[in-house]
């Protein structure tokens, strides 16, 4: 087996300070992993996770995700849906993994690549926190996991996540995935059914809409999405950003939000 | 950081006629938390293919007096799996002097996986037991470590035909009413009991035997219950 | 490692790249081939072995096969592992006489650590089931099935390991073609028995008569076989014998291209 660390090469210290070097390595490298000793390793989990493949690895997928910045902070709303295949795996999947008290993420892609890369995260805005005795700018923690997820590129990792926090200069928002490709933006959604929550966030967004509203819109972005595409479902989760940190605002099932919004009027269409 | 240089890639063509790591020897397990008690069960057959290779070839291993786990999958990930964990265990209660609770293994478990995350335990794994407040507690995973605490959950080769029949009957999903379940160990049992006898007869890899473990804050009990053996 | 012209020059477009990619690692694919066990060569066909009254019983047949050759026709499929053990063999016969070398080197240690505890059937399973797996996990696997039987303090034992480390116990093992053919006449042997053994003329009567079935049906079998039992005398394994066959029968088949 080999290991694979590719952020940490051992560096040679001509012998110095061995012990504590090793201490030190052993609180912040990045776990290794072990890698198939074939010819050629990506081409073999490509191959394992493939759908024709008789002994399957079903991989955890599929998802709508969406969060935007406003005047009142960040919105974050997830679906709650997970698929292998055609196979419906989970219902109560939670999508927003809460990083640390101002910091959210989202998990869209492989469920297990997104959280143990999130959770890896969070370990690591807690050591800046007690080095530098400040919280970390989400523009920095989100380039820790681009940084991260990026060394592993090309090896298989699927991760479509939105960093959302607040910080020194307010709201953040970005968006991070499995190519290291990070951008900051005001509206973003990921996964199978993001095109459906973006139909409905462009044509109901407002810079400075109340809380409430924003939420109805997130809300009804999943929902949409959920009814349009078979691999988002379940529930919608809800949360707000604001300054002194996330809050959770609502889980719903959609099915409620079904019937809600069955009982609304209808918006004329021009 | 490369300890052994890489093997060097070749052409895809010839991925065709190369040796397969992996094998499906079936099986299903599942695992149920009640609000004092937990259940995880595991039927004994391992096949390969059409074969039934053995009928007594346990999936489900007890951990501690509060854990249980059950895979299924390929066997030989399975019982390598099982044995790593108990080995970390081992490591944890000397160090620690106290046996590791059952949250604390989930999360470990979920590690151990995504450390394989290039060359995954071909294996679906459930983790039973009781937590630190003695409530009973389910952990489901997928091959590479993705965790989530459920209620109840069924994995391996009869997935599909006991998640539904598990949603129906203790998740009372989707009904009219507004039905309360009141899971007693009795009740829970019998609808193990039942779940299994119905995999059995409709998944060719489930068979010959169940093995029932229930996790109570006294201690844990193993119940074989045969099914059929066709 | 790879080393690749700059990504960022705008001269260089991908498939460049790619065909790069390519010509590069079909030349080093070239210069360190890396090739490994990726198909049995020389290979023996099935082992069957029950459990009966005195301990195990163990059969398998003579013949090494090269494809459809029968290339040896005198070889030993079975081996004596200390005085309680035997492991026998099924695929291919090179990965075995590595086998043979681990055994024989793993009871040499065995004899000089002297411990007055002599490795159980059981230790010398789990020692060869764990060198299978781990071996499947370098990619580069000893391509058997294997089956250990063994007697020690009044208690018979009986396992299987194959290539990827899958493990079983059972009361009756067939490998190979045998999986297909004498998996079933073994199992419905015991299951007649009603719980009772067999007894050690009844074992042998039974493996003899799969073993003839095996001979007709499998076309890379021999009429030369071995049996070896272990009990509480110790292991023995016998020498070639030879089974009484009837081919009139063969005149009626009809279909099977006959």
């Amino acid at each position: 087996m080999i290991n694979l660390d590719f952020l940490n090469p051992v560096e040679d210290n001509n012998g110095l300070e061995t012990e504590v070097n090793k201490e030190y390595l052993e609180n912040l490298n990045v776990p290794t992993f072990d890698i198939p000793l074939c010819n050629n390793p990506i081409e073999f989990l490509k191959h394992q996770t493939e759908a024709a493949e008789k002994c399957r690895l079903s991989i955890v997928h599929g998802t709508t995700t969406l969060a935007f910045k406003f005047k009142h902070g960040v919105i974050v709303c997830v679906d709650s849906r997970a698929t292998a295949g055609s196979y419906i795996a989970s219902q109560t999947v939670k999508k927003v993994i809460e990083i640390n008290p101002y910091l959210l993420g989202t998990m869209a892609g492989g469920a297990a690549d997104c959280s143990y890369w999130e959770r890896e995260l969070g370990r690591r805005c807690r050591l800046y926190e007690l080095r530098n005795k400040e919280r970390i700018s989400v523009a920095a923690a989100s380039k820790l996991l681009c940084n991260m997820v990026y060394s592993y590129k090309g090896m298989g990792l699927s991760m479509g996540t939105m960093i959302c926090g607040w910080d020194k200069k307010g709201p953040g928002l970005y968006y991070v995935d499995n190519d290291g490709t990070r951008l900051e933006g005001d509206l973003f959604s990921v996964g199978s059914g993001s095109t459906f929550a973006y139909g409905i966030l462009d044509s109901g967004f407002k810079y400075d809409m109340t809380p409430e509203e924003a939420y109805d819109l997130g809300q009804r972005a999943i929902y949409h999405a959920t009814f349009r595409d078979a691999a988002s479902g379940g529930i919608v989760s809800c949360y707000h950003v604001k300054q002194d940190g996330w809050t959770l605002i609502s889980r719903t099932n959609v099915k409620d939000l079904h019937y809600k919004y069955a009982e609304q009027p209808k918006a004329p269409l021009v | 950081m490369i300890s052994e240089p890489i093997p060097t890639a070749q052409p895809a063509r010839q991925m065709a006629n190369r040796f397969d790591p992996y094998e499906d020897n079936g099986g299903t397990t599942m695992a149920l938390a009640g609000e004092d008690f937990c259940i995880v069960a595991a039927d004994t057959r391992q096949s390969d293919g059409y074969h039934i290779n053995c009928r007594y070839a346990p999936k489900a291993h007890q951990l501690s007096d509060k854990t249980v786990i059950g895979t299924s999958g390929f066997y030989a990930d399975g019982i390598c799996l099982v044995k790593r964990i108990k080995q970390r265990m081992e490591w944890y209660y000397h160090q620690h002097d106290k046996v590791m609770s059952t949250p604390a293994l989930a999360q470990l478990l979920s590690v151990m996986l995504y450390q394989k995350r290039f060359f995954p335990y071909y294996c679906f794994t459930i983790l039973g037991g009781l937590d630190e407040e003695g409530k009973g507690c389910v952990f489901d995973y997928d091959s590479v470590g993705n965790v989530e605490r459920v209620k109840y959950q069924a994995e391996g080769s009869g997935k599909e035909l006991l998640q539904p029949f598990l949603d129906s009957q203790i998740g009372l999903k989707n009904r009219a009413t507004d039905d309360v379940l009141d899971l007693t160990e009795e009740k829970a049992i019998k609808i193990v009991k039942d779940a299994f006898s119905s995999v059995t007869e409709r998944d060719i890899h489930t068979g010959d035997c169940v093995e029932i473990y229930i996790i109570r804050k006294d201690g844990i009990e193993c119940e074989k219950y045969p099914l059929k053996r066709d | 490692m790879n080393t690749y012209p700059n990504p960022f020059s705008e001269a260089i477009s991908y498939q460049r790249m790619e065909q790069y990619d390519q010509e590069h690692l079909e030349s080093l694919s070239n210069i360190s081939p890396m090739t490994r066990t990726q198909q049995p060569i020389v290979t023996g066909t099935s082992v069957l072995a029950v459990k009966y009254k005195d301990g195990i019983m163990m059969t398998t047949d003579c013949l090494a096969s090269y494809g459809s050759l029968a290339r040896f026709k005198n070889i030993e499929r079975m081996i004596k592992v200390g005085n309680s053990t035997i492991i026998g063999a099924s695929g291919d016969m090179s990965d075995f006489q590595y086998i043979t070398y681990l055994m024989d080197k793993l009871m040499t240690k065995e004899y000089n650590a002297n411990n007055g505890q002599p490795l159980a059937p059981e230790n010398i399973y789990e020692y060869l089931s764990q060198v299978m797996y781990q071996r499947r996990n370098k990619f580069d696997p000893l391509w058997n099935a294997l089956v250990v039987g063994g007697y020690q303090d009044g208690k018979s034992f009986l396992g299987y390991v194959n290539l990827r480390g899958t493990t079983y116990q059972s009361d009756t093992i067939a490998t190979g073609y045998g999986a297909y053919i004498a998996q079933p006449l073994l199992r419905n042997a015991v299951e007649k028995k009603n719980g009772e053994l067999f007894t050690e003329e009844e074992a042998k009567k039974l493996l003899d008569d799969c073993m003839r079935v095996l001979f007709y049906r499998d076309a890379r079998s021999l009429n030369k076989l071995q049996r070896a039992t272990v009990t509480a005398a110790g292991v023995t394994i016998s020498e070639p014998y030879s089974l009484e066959t009837e081919w009139g029968f063969a005149e009626h088949i009809r279909g099977y291209g006959a």
